[in-house]
Order: C-alpha cells, then sequence, then structure tokens
C-alpha cells in the first residue's frame, strides 16, 4: 500500500515534469515512426481501448503513469525502472511482453530511447459514452413524482393510471378497453395464483354485480396458499433456486426446500420485504422469541448457501472465493440490479463498482461460513434446527457418548488397579490386563466407535453463520494468489441514500449490510423489486432489463411511476400484497388485449401499456393447469419430492437418472436438479438456475410441440380429462363438448366449435373407439394456443 | 451482437406483410450473414468469411484418455521408469502421485507422415495421413467436472452457452426439419446438460439429445420423438385439428406473432417427427458399411453405431455433432489398472472411428466436416497407485481431422515427459477460437449480449491456431 502510493506520487510528479517539456520534433517523428506502431501492433491490442489486461492502457500520457495493477508502466527518463522496458526485454520470465515471441532488438531499443527521452505521447480527445457514471438515474434516491394532468380524466382509476395514462397520451396511443369479465378473471387467477379458474368461481364472478366484485375476487386470490406457490416461485428464480449444487458433481441439496418452504410461506404471510431481505442475508444473526422464528430465520439464509457451486474445485483458495463471488453476483443482481460479480477481475467496466468496492463486499462474505470445509469433494455447512426434540435427541446422544467412554475409563482404573503393584511398567499397560477384560475393552471401543460415527438424525437446514472476521485483500486480476491492499469492509460507495454502516469487528457485517439494503433512502432495492413484480404481472418492466439497472441496463420506460411506486411501496409496509391490489385494480391492469392498428403500428411492443399483452403461461403453470383440469392436482403444500438422500449424488457416471418426477402436486414442489432439469420444464424455458433470473424468456420452439403432442404426461393428461367428462356429464356429446370447454378455456364452444369437435370425435371413433376420440379431443384442447396463453 | 431472434418488433414486421411461413423466412434470410438476425432463429446464415468446414464431428472421450499411451510417446519416460519425475508438479493436483511410469504399449510410426501411434490403435494409425494432431492441448482443471464443462463451455465455474449452441447461433441448419445440433449417448454426469444446453443464448440453439450415457446406442432416440399410444392416422387427425382450431383461434384474436410462430412449430415438429426416425434408421446402411464401423461385433457395435448416425446426420444437414464415449463401468479414467481399462476403452473405439473417417473420405464428407478427437484431459506420466496414472490437464494430445486442418501434421509438443504442454501450447480456448475459425466464425465476433455484456465461446480468451489450417 504504502509503496504504490509512493510510486503514484512520483508518477504525478514526473508527470508534471513531462507536460512542462515541449518534445522536439525529432522525438515526435521518433514517436510516431519507431513508437507508435509497435505500442498499436504489439500491445495496445490488451492494453488499449478495447481491452485492459491487467487494468494496464498504453494510450496515452496519463495510462502510462498511471500503469496496471503491478504498478505505474513507465518512469519517465528512466527506462531500467519502467515495468513496460523491463517486461519487452523479457528477462524475468513471469514478467514478459509480448505474451508470443519477443519484439526485435530493434524495437526495444526505440522504446527504451522514446522512454529516456520522456515518454512523449500526444493527447487525444476522449470521445464514447459516460462509463462508470456516479450520476446515473438509478444511483439517486426515488423522488416523489409530480403526478401528472391527462386528458381522459375519465379513464383512470387511480394515481397509477394517470402515470400510465399521461405517457400514452404522449405517445398519441390510447389505452384499449376493459377486458370482459371472463378474460379478466382468467387473467388474474393465473397471474396470482398460477392456476386457472373453476367453472364455479367463473359462474359467480360473472354473476356478482356489485362494484366491488373484482376487488373481491383478488382478495380470495390473495389469501389462497396457492398465492404463495405462484408468487414464492418467482422469487425462487431470483434466488437462482435448486435442490443441487449442479456445475461439476451434481450432488442433492437435500434441504434446500426448507428455503423454498420458507419464501412460499414469506409470501403468504405478505412478511414485509424489508424483512424478507434481512432474513435472507442475516437471519442467523437476529433474535428470536421461539425455536420456530429462530429456525425460521435460520431457514432463510439458505438464499446464500443455495447457489452453484463446483464442489470438486481442487484449488481450495480458488473455491473459497468462487463461493464468496457467487454470493456477491446475487446479492448484487436479485437485490439491487447490479453486476457486481464484473469487479472480481477488474474495475467494472460500465457501473461505478471499483474492484476495491468488490473487495470491501467480499469481507463480508468471507467472514461468513457457507462450507463445513473445501476438501474435495467440498462439503457445505448445515445448522441444526432448534427445537425440544433436537435439543433432547443431541443431548442424549451425548450423553450415551459420555456413558460409553465413562464404562471403558472404569473398565481400564479396575483392571489397573487389579495388577501386582511394584511390577516393571510394560510399554502397554493393557497387554497386562487379563483377556476377558481386554475383549471387553474391545467390544467397548468398537461400540463407541459407532457411536460416534452415527449421530441422531436431526433437522438440518442450509445455512450460513459468522466465520473468523477478516477484511480481505484484493485479489489481482481475480487471482487468490496474487494479493493487493486490504481493503475494509464496506458498502458501495457509488448508491446515494442511506447513511454508510460502520462494520464490527466481531460480526461478518451481514445484518449490516442487510440493513443498508432496506434503507428506504437506498436507491436502488425498493425499484428493483417493484420492477420485478411490474414484470411479474405485465411481462414487461418499467426497466426491461429487470436484473440490471447499471448503465447497460434499459432505462425505465416510466421513471415517475417507477418511483412513485417505489415510494408508495415503503409507505405500504413494504407489503407486496399491497403492491398487488395498487397494480391489478388499476384501469391499466385490465385493459383487453384487443389493439387498433394504429396504435400497434405506434407502440408494436406495448412500451405503454395500453393494453394487455398476451403472454404464454410459464412452465409451471401450464403443468399445474393441465392437472387442474384433469382434476388431478394434488393440493398438498410444503415438504420435500427428492427422491436421493442430501449430499447423494444425482448421477453417478452410469448417467442413470433416478429423479422422479412422477408427482401430481403443484410444479412448485417437484424437484429442480441443476444439469438436468426436468424436461418438461427445460423445454419450456424454465430459467437456468445458475444466477437471478427475474424475466423468463419465452421460446417458441419445435420440441415444445412434441412435448406437446407426444410426452406420456399430456397423453395421460387428456385420458384423464376425458374420463372426467365422460364421467360427470352423462351421454351427450354437446353437452359434454360444452364442459370441456369450460373446464379448460373458462367458456363455452361456438355452436362451430361444436361441430368440430363432433366430427373430430366422429373421426377418431370410427378409425379407433370413442374412449380414444374422447381422449384425443381433449389432447387437442390442452394442446391449443388459446389453453396456454393469456389475453 | 445480435438482437434475440423472434423480438416482438421484427415479429410483427414479418406478420404486417403477410410472411406467415418458416419456408418463406428461411429463403429470405439465405443472403445474411451471422452478424444479421433472421426472423427464423435456425435459418441457415452465412459465415463471417469463407468457411474451410461446414459442420463438426467431435468425439468425446469422456474420462481423459492418456496422451503418453497413444499418441505422444516419450523415450525419457521409458527409460526413467520408476525414477522421480525430475521438475516440479503443478501446483494443484488432481490426486497425489508417485515416479514416473512408462507406458505398457510399444509405439510404431505410420503412414507417409510418420505419426506414432501406440498399439491401441490399429485401426486408427492406417489413417494418420488425414490426421492433424496437436500434442500441446491444455486446459484449466484438474477435475472431470471442471474439465468437461471447460471443453464444453469455455467456462469451468460458470454456466455458459455450449460450443454446439454457440455454432448453431452462429450458423443457422441447412436443414430445419432437423435438430441443429446433435448430441448422441451424453453423459448425465459432470455438468450434464450444460454440456449441451444453450444457457443464456435462447433455448432454440441447444443440442437435442439422443438418449445418454446409460442408453444402449440402439435404443437411444430424441425424447418426444413419437406417440406410442396412438396410431400415425390417429395423429394426423388431432394436429388437423389443432391447426384448425389454433387459425380459428387466431382470427379472434387477431395478428398476434406469438401464437403464430407456435403454429408454426406444430407443423415443424410434426415434419421433424417423419424424418428424424429416418436419419436415425441405420438399417438401411449396406451391411459393407455397417462392417467398416464395427457393426458386426458386439464390443465396437454400440460405438459403431453411434459413428455411424453421426455420418448419417453430417450428410442430411446437422451443423455440430457431438459422440460420446462414456462407458457406464470403465471410462477412460484409469486411476488404477491402466493397461486393462485403456485396452477395453480403445478396443471399443478405434475401428468405430477408422471407420467413420474412411467413409467420410469415400463420400467427400470429410473434405467440409471437421472430426474433433479428444477427452477433457490427459493424463501424468507419473504413477497414481501402483499401475494408474492421474488426471493432467496440463498438456495433452487431441486430434482433428479434415474440415480444412492439415493432413498428416503435428502441431505443439509436451516436455521430455509428457507432463506440460511446452511447445506452441494450444489451450482449450484455442482449440475452440480455432474451430470457430474453420468454421468460418471469428470468436471475437461471435457474441451475444446478456445481462449487460456480450459473451463469446472463447470470453476474453482464444487464439486461432493458424498453424493446423491447410
Amino acid at each position: 500500500m504504502r509503496l504504490s502510493i509512493l510510486i503514484l506520487v512520483a508518477g504525478m510528479m514526473c508527470s508534471t515534469h513531462i507536460e512542462a517539456a515541449e518534445p522536439t520534433p525529432a522525438q515526435i517523428k521518433h514517436f510516431e515512426t519507431h513508437v507508435r506502431p509497435v505500442l498499436v501492433e504489439h500491445c495496445q491490442k490488451c492494453h488499449g481501448a478495447e481491452k485492459q489486461w491487467g487494468s494496464l492502457r498504453l494510450d496515452s500520457t496519463a495510462a502510462l503513469l498511471k500503469g496496471g495493477d503491478t504498478g505505474p508502466a513507465i518512469v519517465p527518463d528512466k527506462p531500467d525502472e519502467s515495468r513496460l522496458i523491463l517486461a519487452i526485454r523479457q528477462t524475468d520470465p513471469d514478467f514478459s511482453m509480448p505474451p508470443k515471441g519477443k519484439l526485435t532488438d530493434k524495437q526495444i531499443a526505440d522504446l527504451t530511447q522514446w522512454v529516456k527521452d520522456g515518454a512523449y505521447y500526444p493527447e487525444t480527445k476522449a470521445t464514447g459514452k459516460p462509463t462508470r457514471d456516479p450520476n446515473h438515474w438509478s444511483f439517486q434516491p426515488p423522488q416523489w413524482p409530480v403526478r401528472p394532468v391527462v386528458k381522459n380524466a375519465n379513464w383512470p382509476q387511480s394515481p397509477l393510471d394517470e402515470f400510465t395514462l399521461a405517457k400514452m397520451e404522449a405517445a398519441g396511443v390510447s389505452p384499449s378497453p376493459r377486458a370482459g369479465k371472463r378474460t379478466l378473471l382468467r387473467r388474474v387467477t393465473y397471474d396470482l395464483i398460477g392456476l386457472p379458474p373453476t367453472p364455479e368461481e367463473m359462474t359467480a364472478f360473472l354473476s356478482d354485480e356489485s362494484p366491488d366484485a373484482f376487488a373481491r375476487v383478488v382478495d380470495r386470490l390473495l389469501s389462497s396458499p396457492a398465492y404463495g406457490e405462484r408468487w414464492g416461485r418467482h422469487w425462487l428464480d431470483v434466488a437462482r433456486y435448486a435442490d443441487s449444487n449442479g456445475l461439476d458433481e451434481n450432488v442433492a441439496y437435500g434441504n434446500a426446500w426448507r428455503y423454498r418452504d420458507y419464501v412460499l410461506q414469506s409470501f403468504n404471510a405478505d412478511k414485509p420485504y424489508d424483512r424478507f431481505v434481512v432474513e435472507q442475508l442475516a437471519g442467523d444473526l437476529l433474535p428470536f422469541a421461539d425455536d420456530v422464528q429462530h429456525a425460521e430465520q435460520l431457514i432463510a439464509t439458505g438464499f446464500l448457501s443455495i447457489g452453484a457451486k463446483v464442489l470438486a474445485e481442487v484449488d481450495e483458495s480458488k473455491m473459497e472465493m468462487d463461493i464468496v463471488d457467487e454470493q456477491i453476483d446475487t446479492v448484487g443482481r436479485a437485490l439491487i440490479g447490479l453486476t457486481l460479480g464484473c469487479a472480481r477481475c477488474h474495475d467494472h467496466k460500465f457501473d461505478p463498482v471499483a474492484t476495491a468496492d468488490y473487495y470491501g463486499l467480499a469481507g463480508i462474505f468471507k467472514s461468513t461460513r457457507t462450507m463445513e470445509h473445501f476438501r474435495k469433494v467440498a462439503k457445505w455447512y448445515e445448522m441444526p434446527l432448534p427445537s425440544e426434540q433436537t435439543r433432547s435427541a443431541l443431548a442424549t446422544y451425548q450423553t450415551q457418548i459420555t456413558e460409553k467412554k465413562a464404562a471403558i475409563q472404569q473398565r481400564v482404573e479396575q483392571a489397573e488397579a487389579a495388577l501386582t503393584a511394584g511390577e516393571a511398567v510394560p510399554a502397554k499397560l493393557e497387554d497386562k490386563f487379563p483377556a476377558e477384560t481386554q475383549a471387553a475393552l474391545k467390544t467397548l471401543r468398537a461400540e463407541l466407535a459407532v457411536l460416534e460415527k452415527s449421530p441422531p438424525e436431526v433437522p438440518t437446514s442450509m445455512s450460513v453463520t459468522e466465520a473468523v472476521v477478516a477484511d480481505v485483500a484484493i485479489n489481482i486480476r481475480g487471482n487468490p494468489l496474487k494479493l493487493g491492499d486490504v481493503i475494509p469492509r464496506r458498502v458501495l460507495p457509488a448508491v446515494r441514500g442511506p447513511a454508510v454502516p460502520s462494520f464490527p469487528v466481531e460480526h461478518s457485517g451481514r445484518k449490516e449490510l442487510a440493513e443498508w439494503l432496506v434503507d428506504p433512502q437506498h436507491a436502488l432495492t425498493s425499484r428493483v423489486m417493484v420492477n420485478r413484480v411490474w414484470r411479474w404481472h405485465f411481462g414487461a418492466g418499467f426497466v426491461k432489463s429487470v436484473d440490471n439497472f447499471g448503465l447497460l441496463g434499459d432505462k425505465p420506460s416510466h421513471p415517475e411511476l417507477l418511483d412513485w411506486l417505489a415510494l408508495r411501496f415503503i409507505q405500504d409496509g413494504w407489503s407486496i400484497k399491497s403492491l398487488h391490489r395498487r397494480i391489478v385494480l388499476s384501469s391499466t391492469y385490465q385493459t383487453s388485449s384487443d389493439v387498433d392498428p394504429m396504435d400497434l403500428e405506434r407502440d408494436p411492443e406495448n412500451r405503454w401499456f395500453a393494453r394487455h399483452t398476451v403472454r404464454r403461461l410459464e412452465a409451471e403453470a401450464i403443468r399445474d393447469a393441465l392437472l387442474s383440469v384433469s382434476g388431478q392436482l394434488d393440493d398438498a403444500q410444503q415438504g420435500s419430492l427428492l427422491t436421493v438422500k442430501n449430499r447423494a449424488y444425482f448421477f453417478d457416471h452410469t448417467s442413470k437418472d433416478l429423479t422422479d418426477y412422477s408427482s401430481p402436486r403443484r410444479s412448485v414442489y417437484l424437484p429442480i436438479v441443476r444439469n438436468n432439469v426436468y424436461d418438461f420444464f427445460q423445454l419450456l424455458d424454465y430459467p437456468d438456475a445458475a444466477i437471478p433470473t427475474g424475466d423468463r424468456p419465452t421460446t417458441t420452439i419445435a420440441p415444445q410441440a412434441l412435448l406437446m403432442m407426444n410426452s406420456d404426461f399430456v397423453v395421460t393428461v387428456s385420458e384423464r380429462l376425458a374420463a372426467r367428462i365422460t364421467h360427470e356429464v352423462t351421454n351427450d356429446d354437446a353437452a359434454r363438448i360444452m364442459r370441456l370447454y369450460v373446464l379448460a378455456y373458462g367458456r363455452e364452444p361456438s355452436s362451430t366449435e361444436i361441430n368440430t369437435a363432433q366430427s373430430l370425435l366422429s373421426d377418431i371413433t370410427t378409425a379407433t373407439n370413442a374412449q380414444q376420440a374422447w381422449t384425443s379431443l381433449c389432447h387437442v384442447v390442452l394442446a391449443s394456443n388459446e389453453f396456454i396463453y393469456l389475453q | 451482437m445480435f438482437d434475440v431472434p423472434f423480438s416482438r418488433r421484427a415479429m410483427l414486421q414479418r406478420s404486417a406483410v403477410g410472411f406467415g411461413s418458416l419456408a418463406l423466412a428461411s429463403m429470405l434470410a439465405e443472403t445474411v450473414t451471422a452478424d444479421v438476425r433472421p426472423v427464423d432463429p435456425l435459418a441457415a446464415r452465412l459465415p463471417h468469411f469463407a468457411a474451410r468446414a461446414k459442420r463438426v464431428i467431435f468425439l468425446f472421450m469422456k474420462g481423459g484418455p492418456s496422451h503418453l499411451d497413444t499418441f505422444d510417446p516419450k523415450p525419457l519416460l521409458t527409460r526413467d521408469d520408476g525414477k522421480p519425475l525430475p521438475f516440479a508438479k503443478p501446483r494443484v493436483q488432481f490426486a497425489p502421485t508417485g515416479n514416473l511410469l512408462r507406458s505398457p504399449w510399444e509405439f510404431s510410426q505410420y503412414g507417409e507422415s510418420g505419426a506414432w501411434v501406440s498399439t491401441l490403435f490399429p485401426h486408427l494409425a492406417k489413417h494418420v495421413d488425414d490426421m492433424c494432431f496437436v500434442h500441446s492441448v491444455h486446459g484449466t482443471n484438474p477435475a472431470h467436472g471442471g474439465a468437461v464443462l471447460k471443453l464444453h463451455t469455455g467456462s469451468d465455474n460458470f454456466v455458459r452457452p455450449s460450443m454446439g449452441s454457440w455454432v448453431s447461433y452462429g450458423l443457422g441448419t441447412d436443414n430445419t426439419n432437423l435438430p441443429a445440433f446433435v448430441t448422441i449417448c451424453p453423459t448425465l454426469a459432470h455438468g450434464g446438460i450444460n454440456n449441451w444446453g444453450s444457457a443464456f443464448l435462447p433455448a432454440t440453439y441447444a443440442g437435442t439429445p439422443l438418449g445418454n450415457a446409460s442408453v444402449p446406442a440402439d435404443q437411444a432416440r430424441v425424447k418426444f420423438i413419437a406417440n406410442e399410444r396412438v396410431s400415425r392416422t390417429v395423429q394426423e387427425r388431432e394436429v388437423a385439428a389443432l391447426m384448425a382450431m389454433n387459425r380459428e383461434h387466431l382470427t379472434h384474436s387477431g395478428p398476434e406473432p406469438a401464437l403464430e410462430a407456435r403454429i408454426n412449430s406444430f407443423e415443424l415438429a410434426f415434419r421433424m417427427q417423419s424424418e428424424l426416425p429416418v436419419v436415425e434408421d441405420i438399417s438401411q446402411e449396406s451391411s459393407a458399411t455397417q462392417q467398416l464401423y464395427g457393426l458386426d461385433d458386439p464390443v465396437t457395435a454400440n460405438f459403431g453405431r453411434m459413428c455411424l448416425m453421426a455420418r448419417r446426420f453430417a450428410e442430411n444437414g446437422v451443423r455440430f455433432i457431438q459422440v460420446t464415449h462414456s462407458d457406464s463401468k470403465v471410462q477412460w479414467d484409469q486411476h488404477s489398472d491402466l493397461k486393462n481399462g485403456h485396452a477395453k476403452n480403445a478396443l471399443e473405439v478405434d475401428k468405430p472411428i477408422a471407420g467413420l473417417l474412411q467413409d467420410l473420405k469415400t463420400r467427400g464428407l470429410l473434405e467440409d466436416t471437421l472430426v474433433w478427437w479428444g477427452g477433457e484431459f490427459g493424463r501424468t506420466p507419473t504413477v497414481e497407485g501402483s499401475n494408474g496414472r492421474d488426471h493432467n490437464p496440463e498438456g495433452f494430445t487431441m486430434w482433428f481431422a479434415g474440415g480444412g486442418t492439415k493432413a498428416g501434421y503435428h502441431h505443439g509438443a509436451t516436455d521430455d515427459y509428457g507432463f506440460y504442454a511446452a511447445v506452441d501450447k494450444a489451450h482449450i480456448h484455442d482449440m475452440h477460437a480455432t474451430m470457430l475459425h474453420l468454421l468460418g466464425l471469428n470468436h471475437e465476433r461471435l457474441t451475444y449480449r446478456y445481462a449487460g455484456r456480450d459473451f463469446r465461446l472463447t470470453d476474453v480468451e482464444g487464439n486461432v491456431i493458424h498453424e493446423i489450417i491447410a
């Protein structure tokens, strides 16, 4: 640290020196003919405008003097002290450039001369867009916006609508009419609980003429446990949830499901989002009233532990920093929409996040214990969950061990006492014991060994705890063996708003970090979450890059509304359910997906939310809907469906898949095996559980069609639906077709549709039999666009 | 940087002018180069520059075959058998190893090029004049998981698109009735689907697996390719009804690109369902051809069938074909009993691979098909236990054939004992850069913007090995 400051000061002094010295025409010519071409050809490809390997640029005086990770590149006038010259001389094999080959002696001499003459480098004007801009919008705390004035004053039902309508009016588009009641119920039911409305719910809503009919539907949905199964699942995308470590070895995270259930319960309980964040980062450090709360908070920290890990990484120091990196990157993307992982090896290229900032955060996570050990195959840490049973089981176990040890001790002492005094002490006293005693001791010790290897199986969770608290040194270019300055733990200086916390020497600082994140003044946390919720309701966020609010992220389409919603969210005590109500009870949410051709021309991407975008259901919702309409869905909550034991391999070298996906439970409870995600999910755009994803893509590919046409699952569901319909409705084809449409689409078929269906039935009955005909018809209905797209 | 295919705007523009069919879209896309995204994400695209290879067949030897016992003989290793390695072992090793262990196999020179090949590969030895050896490959990771991922995706600690998905993203496919990227009997361990997945690239570029390493090749199928429960007649009637319903639905919902795209996907799926089994079906091959691949011998039949399927995929327009040798009992991972393990594995693949090279050559396919052979790493010259070798990513041999590589050529070398790559080192990233180059793709231009930055197969690394290009 001190050395680099000295060098920097020396550099600054020199810089004054060369600015003062005017280059001679000969020096300029020497530079342009013999130096610049060499720098361009051999150096600047990796150390120039495009790349800055080792944080080094060699294309300006300032850059040369600033140098890179190892220090200044040149000391003007002193070639023998200039790293650039030492490197091209290639006398030190660890410090040689260029990486392939060597410059000619003439070129080395030219560059040496140039440095000797003061290393003149002509000034160039800076171009390009601003990077690392600390004034970037998302780093400033949200401000209460002025409510806009709109022309069509009848349309808004709330301030939210005024903000969207103002944008529509400015863009010359008008809101689509309100969606019909059937469409609305189907939309909001799938949206809030991920299931289709039942025919009874549809009938009830259609016949309810009261003005608050829709609001009561929303209340009913929000209080259903299915709500947490839907919205908790959204959060699990962001938390990159999975039941295996993925990457290399793929062993079971046999207790990750506890974190999943915690998330679902938190959404159902409408746990304030600030509290939710703090529990996930520092639940183990929070006070608790009882075992239940204590356990819940320990389980919450699974958020930090369930990431993808390379468990057979042979380089243990690298593995430790890889895990810290994964945690920093997840916290960054998931909670504040920043790609912090970029700063592990170099200052962030676009956002104002320095490598030092990264290692300021790394200190927090390195002071946190995630792993039991790093020896391959490494083991993650698990915490016994506090309860009366656990404590008593552990106490009993401890007593058994103590008793066994005491028995051995007693036996030894008795035998020793029985030995004749005065005898010479042999090397091993026990050899003198009677044979019977020796045998008994052998048995007792064997029993102890067995006991020690078999602690009671108590419930445990993937949790983190505190480790040795220490600040971390910069890993130069991400290399844990090349250390730079030690960086005291700190939060990101670029993010404005909250007071900067101080980090205690006795704690990792996770709690302080979490509290800083959920400070109402924090520029990013509330905005990022509000934007996520909007994205999950509408298919697109105000900031389309929901996981990136940095300089390369998209600009918000509605900055004022984003701030207004963020501040109202905080005012409502960070209540996510209140946010849902605010959104779904607006006119903006309730528009139909019909669109005027002129409006479509003006806003093809629906950036102004003047209509509701037609959207395909997600993988889980498609599967749940198929199970639901065919009457098979098992709505049991919580628990694990893993068939592989904790820490056991999902796959060994035989590649045999032992995971069972046949359960009729909701999709959120099916195992998520990284590297081998259930094919139904995988084909239908389930996100990669390696990094947080708040914006699942929707692709349309032929293998999805094959899945719908040919998979056992879809065919079986069709058979069950056919059986349900033929059982529920008496032997009347038209009535049965009616029932099928109501169940699957929430509407009755037209007479043309009934005719078409009847002709399919009779064709297939002729070719095979009536049972197959009904299965075929159900299959077609379930595979259709109408079933899996929401208007 | 490319835009994501199926952007709403592109789709809307397309439907607005009434181009509803994929076929027309791909016709229009034929003149498009790899930097411009056509409407159909899998439409064939021109490369960045003239390509030497149109497709790749990657023969993956899971476990890590020993270069020292196959293609990289070391006289000093034989001489100093049992003595200590005269220089330092790597800082990070997978398992402890002891002194030097000579190869139990004899080597001879073959062909006009005089390539050294051990007695493990008598059939392949006849083709050395068509092969291009890189003896100085090195990787970054000494464990299977990391090394397999590095080889397939360029990264050993992040989930990244597989090389086959990059290739289909860059070039599309010549036959939209088949997947652009297939992988035959891949291993589900050590990275599993990440090794053929598309990660953040659109799902359409992911590899399509036929079976997996636990499935015999004659039972390896693309999942969901056939409906076992109904006859073809019934299914045709179902699909016709579905199409009619979806079109009817579309007239009510108004022009909606997502819905149109899904209608097209069913048409394509139905065509794929007809064509794929025909390509998979090797019964149409003459018995001479089947024998060439060793299908008449139970020892070579399984891998031979995979190689023969690979050739059929290659001639039917599939862009990237991977064949994996990953026996469920003994992989190329001889921590002990090197002699028996390697002998068994080599016997299973030697004749089929030789047959594939010869067959491709006879049919004129070798010229523009890049065949690539190798494992995730080589093995140590030092002994593990009494008769095994440990993982060695520091230096090992891979070889290419065809696709614009120099025939009968040797590039790079390991040190005198074969521990480290020493001359003209070629990192896995360099192998990726070279493969893309042969396909006409500049590895620095083949990028995809995701989560705020442009990604490449070669990340920030990779140099094309120009010396091996013919």
